[in-house]
């Protein structure tokens, strides 16, 4: 029976070729598609599920109210961990954990790592395996450090070093370390990247901060006993937090601010670790979201969608041609059950060589979409077990549901009603109706979230962000010598020639760097009474004329007496309330008072999606630089960045150059939204292309099926014109709907999505209008090919059918 | 006795009026006989027809095939009754595109779940007994409408029936193609005792039965 089922199905398939391979390009270009954006997102949501105890594993959060509001931070003192554990109960390891970048020397290798300083714990919270050396407490020595395979690799050369010692760049001067263990390499779903781990308390600034509750500068991690839940702990931490942050919570009762709901100024929360990567602190709240991967996944969902009810439209119209088979079944003794499954088999049969392909699809393009979408899916995610098993899954039930609704519309059709031919219609169309206002609306919808994402990030790219991004090269001092020094070292090299304008330096870079790290400073001081919060930015002379920042009063700093005052930005002046900001003296540093020398223009220094906050610059050389800027002439700019690249060859011989425009750098910072809308673009392109194949064969169907009416009405005398009209009209009124219904949504989901950025785009209805009419243009093309031919046809060609 | 009809009532519904396909069918057939059911367009042979093979229902009255009574029985039965007794011939012959000849004779047997081996057996036969074994492997677009009813017939009798129903099996052939089938149901008849009940329009055909009933307007008349 099945070798007959499978026979009938195979020369219906092959019968109908056009329709047949409509169908197959569309459920395997979906199905590719859809895996892709799969694993994907699989691999978004598996980012640091690896630890093996990372269930009990925590980042804690300090939150506290401001006469602002909420605000929230996950840097913390040094005191905090020991204190944490000897004091409140449940912790069974923490650890403090501070990102840096170092220099590593090995005979005369020098070579750039990224080093974390971390508590003993580290290894034993955390799953990074060691394969090599020391396994139970591979930090247990101060001097002990434990690098990376690859890091091995890059230094030693080979991963057999346990006992050698490395040297480490720690403030300026060499510092010898042991190596005690090698880890294997750090899979790239972890949140948590080193090359080298070493020992918190051998962090240079661990000295004069052991006791700081005030100087906040790093992360900790607490593994909480078995039982203990995150929300006991938060509240048996409150009379630890009352008791030692004692003078914060003072001075903010002082200033105003009203406590959260829980009577509380100041708390630690606790994000699970599960959370960490998906969380973000905006508008000073802990806020979790999944929305990227999940959105990632709704795109691949559309998608499957889309070309499934391709498949149902093309069926359902494709059975009247086999009514005359149904009924002859029929009367032979066949079930429904049976023709049930007959259908229901070639369905099977179409998806499952559909999947076959989709799949191959997949592993052809996967590169490709590892580079377009920075990700680092695997062929082998496919290959394990439970990826088959859902694969097969996802094939049975999508064929039952989407193979199953045609099948049973036929089987139950009546025996003599099937043998004549004749299709009661009208239940079936409002079906079919439904399903294309469905896909059009998709396809809508896509098309509205690319045209507004594209907007957005033309208009980040574009705006005038108050500074020179065009002409600025900015790179990080990553040599052995003292910052300072360096970009005076510099600023003389490059002195006399014509197209390096100016040269100065930061201690932060402005964008996002090749280097990829990114880092800023606040500060918070009594003035007049209150609390004033600021970022603050240490910069080099001549930094507001590199960057060309407008002052609106007073001056920039001059020389190196200045080093006691500050320039400080519009929003910082308004901060202060002062009628002249000029004459306000800040008590920085207790008893030392900063005279405010000069007044800038506000310009953006974080991302678009802030609002300009305070800043204060300050240009002392007791603090460094970690970033030197370039101003070069608008004529040769790619001749001046070799010039740039060789003298900083010249003075820091074994250091990368990772020099960048800034334009560049802001750039880089919507690399996430770039990726977004390149996955949307791409979405939103297959969802056209699939509705448009369904279209196409739905209106050769449609054309076959009224081909008689065609010619009836030819013959009566209609135009050309009014018989494309007659025939493109149903399917228009479709599209029109799916756009009434998607052009809301789609406004809902894109005003939420643009609330994320302060400066943002207005939702206008040219967006709307513009992808209305992208929609209904394609329609139209693929429609209209196939009635102009048919509406030109000679009726009696139709009719003689008869 | 085959079957017994008892006052069977069919209608539809058409603009809030019924309109009767059949009235008051009351009919006996006994095995072994061969009856014509005659006249006009629209006068309900096929209806009644169909309502004899089950492939439709009746809304009034009885209908007992074989001591069983067929108006209370579910479809499922229904569908085994007549899978099991009855074969249809059709005037369009209704064999499937998409199956070669030997493919359509096996069609029959699959839903009856014989062995692949029966079912081979019992296909040789029947392309044997109508000779078209060398055309088994044709599809029925390859062949002349006589060569496609005769396939047609083979496969309603593959099963051994004990009743065949006709709706004008010669309707679409020629006279010297519609003779040949008509001289086959003869024969079916007489020598192997299949009961046939066929529906036509001409009374030569009527003639090779051996009792013809009259339709008018849904009545016997």
């Amino acid at each position: 029976m099945i070798k007959n089922y499978l026979k009938v199905a195979w020369r219906n398939l092959i019968k109908d070729r056009t329709n047949t391979s409509l169908n197959i390009i569309g459920l395997s270009t979906a199905f590719a598609v859809a895996i892709l954006l799969g694993m994907a997102a699989l691999y978004q949501l598996s980012f640091d599920n690896f630890h093996e105890n990372g269930a009990s594993i925590y980042k804690i959060v300090r939150t506290q109210q401001t006469p602002k509001g909420p605000d929230a931070g996950t840097s913390q003192p040094a005191p905090l961990a020991p204190a944490l554990e000897a004091e409140v109960p449940g912790v069974k390891q923490i650890t403090r954990y501070l990102q840096d970048g170092t220099l590593a020397f090995y005979n005369d290798k020098e070579v750039d790592m990224d080093i974390v300083w971390v508590d003993q714990d580290f290894f034993s919270m955390f799953s990074f395996p060691i394969s090599n050396g020391n396994e139970t407490e591979p930090l247990n020595d101060l001097n002990g450090v434990v690098l990376t395979k690859k890091a091995a690799d890059k230094l030693f050369g080979s991963t057999d070093i346990i006992g050698k010692t490395v040297n480490l760049l720690v403030n300026g001067t060499q510092k010898p370390f042991t190596v005690s263990a090698i880890t294997d390499d750090i899979v790239p779903q972890s949140t948590l990247e080193f090359e080298i781990a070493a020992r918190f308390e051998s962090h240079w600034e661990y000295f004069e901060n052991k006791e700081e509750w005030d100087s906040q500068y790093h992360n900790v991690y607490v593994e909480l006993e078995d039982g203990v839940t995150a929300a006991a702990f938060e509240n048996s931490s409150r009379s630890f937090v009352d008791l030692h942050y004692n003078e914060g919570i003072e001075m903010l009762k002082r200033d105003g601010a009203s406590p959260d709901s829980h009577g509380r100024f100041m708390d630690l929360k606790l994000v699970p670790m599960a959370d960490v990567h998906f969380t973000s602190l905006k508008n000073g709240t802990v806020q979790i979201s999944r929305s990227m991967p999940y959105l990632i996944l709704g795109v691949a969902f559309l998608i499957l969608f889309i070309a499934c009810v391709n498949y149902i439209n093309m069926s359902i119209a494709k059975s009247a041609k086999r009514l005359k088979e149904i009924g002859m079944r029929k009367t032979l003794g066949a079930q429904k059950k049976q023709l049930f499954f007959q259908f229901w088999s070639e369905s099977l049969f179409v998806f499952a060589v559909s999947i076959g392909i989709g799949v191959l699809l997949s592993l052809v393009f996967l590169n490709e979409f590892k580079t377009m979408f920075n990700t680092h899916i695997s062929a082998e995610m496919l290959w394990n077990p439970i990826a088959i098993i859902s694969l097969l899954g996802m094939m049975l039930t999508i064929s039952m549901l989407v193979g199953g609704y045609p099948a049973m519309l036929m089987s139950r059709l009546g025996t003599i009603q099937s043998l004549k031919g004749k299709l009661e219609s009208t239940g079936s169309n409002t079906v079919r109706d439904v399903l294309m206002v469905f896909q059009f609306g998709i396809a809508i919808l896509l098309i509205i979230g690319t045209l507004v994402l594209w907007g957005q990030i033309e208009y980040m790219r574009n705006k005038d962000l108050g500074y020179d991004k065009e002409q600025v090269v900015s790179f990080p001092l990553n040599g052995k010598r003292n910052s300072n020094d360096v970009v005076d070292l510099l600023r003389d090299e490059l002195r006399g020639n014509p197209d390096i304008i100016s040269v100065s330096g930061a201690d932060s870079n402005l964008g996002l760097g090749k280097d990829g790290s990114r880092s800023s400073s606040k500060i918070g001081f009594e003035y007049k009474g209150r609390v004033v919060r600021s970022n603050f930015l240490v910069v080099d002379h001549e930094y507001i004329k590199t960057l060309g920042l407008e002052l609106v009063a007073g001056r920039d700093f001059e020389s190196a007496a200045d080093s006691l005052g500050v320039v400080i930005n519009e929003s910082m002046a308004k901060e202060l309330a002062e009628e002249d900001p000029l004459t306000a003296q800040l008590e920085i540093e207790d008893g030392v008072y900063y005279p405010i020398l000069g007044v800038l223009k506000d310009y953006n220094f974080n991302d678009l999606d802030k609002a300009i906050e305070p800043i204060t610059f300050f240009m002392s050389r007791d603090w460094g630089l970690t970033y030197a800027y370039v101003k070069v002439a608008p004529n040769n700019m790619a001749a001046s960045y070799d010039v740039l690249e060789r003298t900083w060859k010249k003075l820091e011989p074994n250091a990368t150059f990772l020099g960048s425009f800034l334009d560049e750098n802001v750039d880089r910072t919507f690399k996430r939204e770039k990726t977004t809308a390149k996955m949307i673009t791409s979405g939103s392109l297959i969802a056209i292309v699939l509705s448009c194949m369904g279209l196409f064969a739905m209106s050769l169907l449609i054309v076959s099926q009224r081909t008689k009416e065609i010619g009836i009405r030819k013959v009566v005398g209609a135009s050309v014109t009014s018989i494309t009209y007659i025939l493109t009209k149903d399917f228009l009124k479709l599209v029109m709907l799916a756009f009434l219904i998607a052009s809301p949504i789609a406004w809902f989901v894109m005003r939420q999505w643009l609330q994320n950025y302060a400066y943002r785009i207005d939702l206008g209805a040219g967006f709307f209008f513009a992808a209305g009419a992208i929609a209904i243009t394609i329609a139209l093309l693929t429609i209209g090919t196939r009635t102009i031919k048919a509406a030109r046809a000679n009726p009696v060609k139709s009719l003689r059918n008869d | 006795m085959l079957l017994q009809l008892k006052n069977i009532f069919k209608w539809v519904n058409s603009g809030g009026q019924r309109v009767f396909l059949l009235k008051d069918i009351n009919l006996e057939v006994e095995e072994g006989e061969f009856i014509s059911v005659m006249g006009p367009s629209g006068s309900g042979k096929s209806t009644l027809l169909n309502v004899i093979g089950m492939l439709d229902t009746f809304d009034e009255g009885e209908y007992n095939f074989l001591d069983e009574s067929v108006h209370t029985l579910k479809e499922k039965h229904r569908s085994n009754l007549y899978k099991e007794y009855i074969g249809f011939v059709f005037q369009s012959y209704h064999l499937l595109d998409d199956l070669t000849v030997q493919e359509n004779l096996e069609m029959p047997l699959l839903y009856k779940k014989f062995k692949g081996s029966e079912r081979k057996a019992m296909v040789a036969d029947m392309l044997d007994r109508f000779n078209i074994v060398g055309k088994k492997d044709l599809f029925p677009a390859q062949l002349s409408g006589g060569q496609q009813q005769l396939v047609g017939v083979a496969r309603a009798l593959i099963a051994n029936p004990k009743l065949i129903l006709a709706d004008e099996p010669t309707g679409n052939l020629n006279s010297q193609q519609s003779e040949e089938i008509m001289e086959l149901f003869k024969k079916l008849n007489q020598e192997e005792g299949v009961t046939i009940i066929q529906v036509t329009h001409s009374e030569k055909n009527a003639a090779y039965g051996s009792r013809i009933i009259n339709l008018l307007d849904g009545r016997k008349v």
